[in-house]
């Protein structure tokens, strides 16, 4: 049992991660590591054109190959073989699921139709090459404008019409707002398609053990719990004969809380096979297979007094999800709905959410999921009335700000799956203030003038939101006290970089006066988990670590209990501290963790109340959502010649509520950040009229690399929420959700005067070149 | 057979990691003769005779070098996945150059992506692996 030096509280504490030496070393274990005995490679051939009814598919050269150990089509998924579900439905939402095989129709470029299994990769793949596929070309569709069009393609026959879903969000009297409005003002603002893009691509082990009957799926995942449930419903298994284990994760964003067809077809495999077999997804496949994100188009109209409190908010959001709903496909355009109003009082708004079919990739949910979209187009409209105005933009927001003393405020919009809008805590106008204190805002716009003076052109941008963090339903931890003294938690969290296991071990550890080395973390494999929901909409800090602290509380309380029976003491005349029951007062008469443990255990008689094991297992559900919120500030200076955008620098004040660990925090932060940047100036998925993927690679894909950014401070303010018992917000996706906004007002500051209006993303040197060429024609 | 895959399947060496086998994000990077290469584009009979080193040669069994430390002090990594080609890149450079510029730091690391940390905490973690080495130097001069 490690001392603990002094009665210094782990939470709160920046303490560096446990996680790391392991992988540091080079010993992370990712699922493309993993080599079981009689492993077999499996290789996925994939749709090379947008939409077409599948003429023929040949697969006998294939399958009498000697190398080949089996070849599947859909034709020979078994019977039953569920499509792949959609889990964010709401009622209006048609059925637009995906096959796990493509059976007489193919909808987008990446889409899987059969699967090779051989004795390595190399064989597999060039065994896909002797599968002969003809195509019947269907023209297809890649806008969602086009695709709403009564004579547009239709990707499902049966449905009648490219839209899946619509949705609404409605509070107070907007026509009337807008009648009685000083100005209004309408932009249509877009957002293109990008993409999640972890460093690690997806990939699958399955190994059936035909002897236990039972099958265990190694997978990149984010969710195994949710996973099992999904894949025992798609096969028609029963769950107890599913294990699931996420091993390593090398990042998730989002692409990997997802239920993919190589999920299916590969345990399928190798419960035919009888033998286990492996998928690791390559890179080329991850951009035309792993979920797309963001495309999102906001029709938006603001009606505005004459001292520019917006009174009125009106917005058409319009979502391209690609061919088929994916798991969460409805959450991007219901979020963007529910929180466009951001921290703005806006007592009268309404909006419409379509969701439509294209023959694109799949559309699901990345880092932020809706809210960098919305909070794109608001910020955007903030920035566009207050130079219309000739109001300051921080001071247009100061004036819009819902104030502290009205929290909660009940939005009175919804979100899928996650509930009613009613921001729980927070400090909107103090976090702007001390954002710009943060930034040097007067010293930044004096800089901004005297670059003008020269010939350069500095700007600043401001980007403030609310987000939506900690959704339930709920999440679990077991808490057991080992006879050695050792403390193991078990999470449904699964954490791909968050640090789970630190920020985990730091609150059990403080139940109980122990150190992090005296915690052991266990997450990841639902053999051992039983229930979990997973880590996705920045929920395991907030949801797990309050399952964990009340697990722990608990086992506290039954190490008090236990001690008053073996002291013979009144629990009120004990006291636990230091990996230690002790009494008060008594300092000589006490029992450490492990003593109580090896009490505890079976077949030691227990007193009345007490069962066996210091052991306790909580489902902590979630009241209602909580609202994280922050205010990012950029400082940009752009190159009117090239178009080229350099972000100087950067700094975000956040609020996640009770912090369990500030390095973690602020490292969520800061990737967000800049996975935000790339998205608002580097990175587009790009298609051509035929459907056609044109930049499905790194070389013409262009992520951040280190170059590209500024550093980034971050600073915190702490407004705990009342609805968890530790106070926590979750923190892993503000970064990416207030970036865009930010960086693009920026840059639009910068080039004030000049005509300039930016209205879509990304900002790429040649749009901005051709924006600043347009307005400069204009004069 | 790329020298990755070699390491990886052949001599069961898998910190070594695949990010997208083109040369591109860097995450594959070893040490071939002392000097950072792309094990996912470079075929293993190209090093027949070569020196290589991977992640888990950087430290083996011992303590974990001040690259390492420095990283993790600074919380310099997240996921995992681009960590081994960071460590072999920040080892080379401070290797050149023992206490780096931020230009320099940049430029040497320009090659390697990572999605997580948004890089502001591998700068500092640089900053810290200098720092450490050269407190490592002083106390070996002093022994």
């Amino acid at each position: 049992m490690s001392a603990r030096v002094g009665t210094a509280k782990l939470v709160g504490q920046a303490v560096k991660r446990r996680e790391d030496p392991r992988l540091l070393r080079g010993g992370g274990r990712y699922v493309a590591d993993i080599k079981l005995p009689g492993l077999l490679h499996a290789a996925v051939l994939r749709s090379q054109v947008a939409f077409a009814r599948i003429a023929k598919l040949d697969v006998e050269r294939a399958r009498s190959d000697r190398r080949a150990r089996l070849v599947l089509t859909a034709a020979e998924l078994p019977e039953g073989t569920a499509p792949l579900p959609c889990i964010d439905v709401m009622p209006d939402t048609k059925p637009a699921h995906q096959p796990v095989l493509a059976r007489d129709i193919v909808r987008y470029v990446g889409e899987p139709i059969a699967i090779v299994v051989a004795e390595s990769r190399h064989d597999a793949e060039d065994l896909l090459e002797r599968i002969a596929v003809e195509y019947d070309e269907l023209e297809p569709v890649m806008d969602p404008e086009r695709a709403m069009e009564p004579d547009a393609p239709l990707l499902h026959e049966g449905l009648g019409s490219n839209v899946i879903n619509t949705l609404s969000q409605s509070v107070g009297d907007v026509a009337q707002a807008f009648a009685q409005a000083a100005h209004v003002y309408s932009e249509r603002i877009r957002v293109q398609r990008y993409h999640a893009m972890p460093m690690e691509t997806r990939g699958v082990v399955a190994d059936w053990d035909e002897g236990a009957g039972r099958l265990i799926l190694f997978s990149s995942t984010q969710f195994p719990h949710i996973l099992k449930s999904l894949l025992s419903g798609v096969l028609g298994l029963p769950e107890h004969r599913l294990r699931v284990v996420a091993p390593d994760v090398g990042g998730g964003f989002g692409v990997k809380c997802e239920f993919y067809p190589e999920e299916v077809v590969v345990p399928l495999a190798s419960m035919r096979l009888k033998r286990p077999v492996k998928w690791i997804e390559d890179r080329y496949e991850h951009f035309v297979s792993a979920s797309h994100a963001r495309e999102q188009i906001h029709d938006m109209e603001v009606a505005v007094d004459a001292d520019g409190i917006i009174v009125g908010l009106r917005d058409q959001i319009t979502t391209n999800n690609g061919a088929y709903l994916h798991t969460l496909a409805i959450t991007p355009t219901s979020i963007a709905s529910a929180i466009l109003p951001g921290p703005y009082r806006i007592a009268n708004y309404s909006a419409v959410g379509t969701s439509v079919l294209t023959n694109k990739v799949p559309l699901a949910v990345y880092r932020g999921a809706g809210h960098p979209q919305a909070v794109f187009a608001m910020e955007r409209m903030m920035d566009l009335i207050a130079a219309d105005l000739g109001i300051d933009p921080a001071e247009l927001r100061q004036r819009n700000f819902i104030q502290p003393d009205e929290l909660p405020f009940d939005r009175g919009t919804e979100i899928v799956l996650a509930g009613k809008v009613v921001y729980d805590s927070g400090d909107y106008p103090e976090c702007l203030r001390r954002a710009l204190d943060l930034i040097g805002y007067s010293d930044a716009r004096r800089e901004q003038a005297r670059a003008r003076e020269e010939g350069r052109y500095i700007g600043i941008g401001i980007g403030c939101y609310v987000e939506e963090t900690a959704i339930g339903p709920y999440e679990s931890a077991t808490v057991r006290i080992e006879p050695s003294g050792h403390l193991l938690v078990y999470t449904g969290s699964s954490p791909h970089g968050q640090g789970h296991v630190t920020a985990f071990s730091q609150i059990c550890a403080d139940e109980f006066g122990v150190g992090l080395d005296d915690v052991t973390v266990i997450h990841g494999d639902t053999d051992l988990v039983r229930h979990g929901v997973g880590t996705f909409a920045s929920r395991s800090g907030p949801i797990g670590g309050s399952a964990v602290r009340q697990a722990a509380a608990i086992v506290r309380e039954k190490c008090l209990k236990l001690a008053s029976h073996l002291l013979e003491v009144s629990t009120e005349d004990l006291e636990l501290a230091d990996g230690q029951v002790s009494v008060i007062g008594a300092p000589g008469r006490l029992l450490s963790l492990a003593e109580l443990a090896a009490k505890a255990a079976p077949p030691n008689p227990l007193p009345e109340g007490l069962t066996h094991d210091l052991e306790a297992t909580e489902h902590f559900e979630v009241p209602g959502i909580a609202f994280a919120y922050a205010t990012h500030v950029a400082v940009v200076e752009v190159d009117v010649e090239t178009g080229m955008v350099t972000p100087l620098r950067y700094g975000v004040v956040h609020d996640s509520g009770t912090l369990i660990n500030p390095l973690i925090v602020d490292g969520q932060v800061q990737g967000g950040v800049v996975q935000g940047l790339g998205g608002t100036l580097l990175e587009e998925l790009v298609y051509d009229d035929s459907g056609q993927p044109l930049n499905a690679s790194f070389l013409d894909y262009l992520i951040p690399a280190i170059g590209n950014v500024p550093r980034i401070e971050v600073a915190h303010m702490e407004t705990p929420t009342p609805l968890n018992p530790t106070g926590m917000k979750g923190a892993g996706e503000g970064g990416a959700v207030g970036s865009p906004a930010a960086l693009v007002n920026a840059v639009e500051d910068a080039l004030r005067g000049l005509g300039v209006k930016i209205r879509s993303t990304p900002v790429s040197p040649e749009a901005l070149l051709s924006l600043i060429n347009e307005a400069r024609a204009a004069r | 057979m790329t020298l990755a895959d070699f390491l990886r399947e052949e001599l069961d060496l898998t910190g070594t990691h695949l990010g997208c086998e083109q040369g591109v994000c860097g995450a594959c990077t070893v040490h071939v003769d002392g000097r950072t290469a792309r094990s996912c584009i470079l075929l293993a009979v190209h090093v027949d005779g070569a020196e290589v080193t991977t992640i888990e040669g950087i430290a083996g069994d011992g303590p974990l070098t001040a690259v390492q430390q420095g990283l993790w002090e600074k919380h310099g990594m997240q996921c995992g996945f681009c960590t081994s080609g960071f460590v072999m890149t920040i080892t080379e450079l401070l290797a050149l150059h023992p206490e780096p510029t931020e230009e320099e730091i940049l430029d040497a690391l320009g090659g390697n992506l990572c999605r997580c940390t948004g890089y502001t905490k591998i700068v500092e973690a640089v900053h810290e692996a200098a720092r450490l080495a050269s407190g490592a130097r002083s106390e070996g001069r002093a022994a």
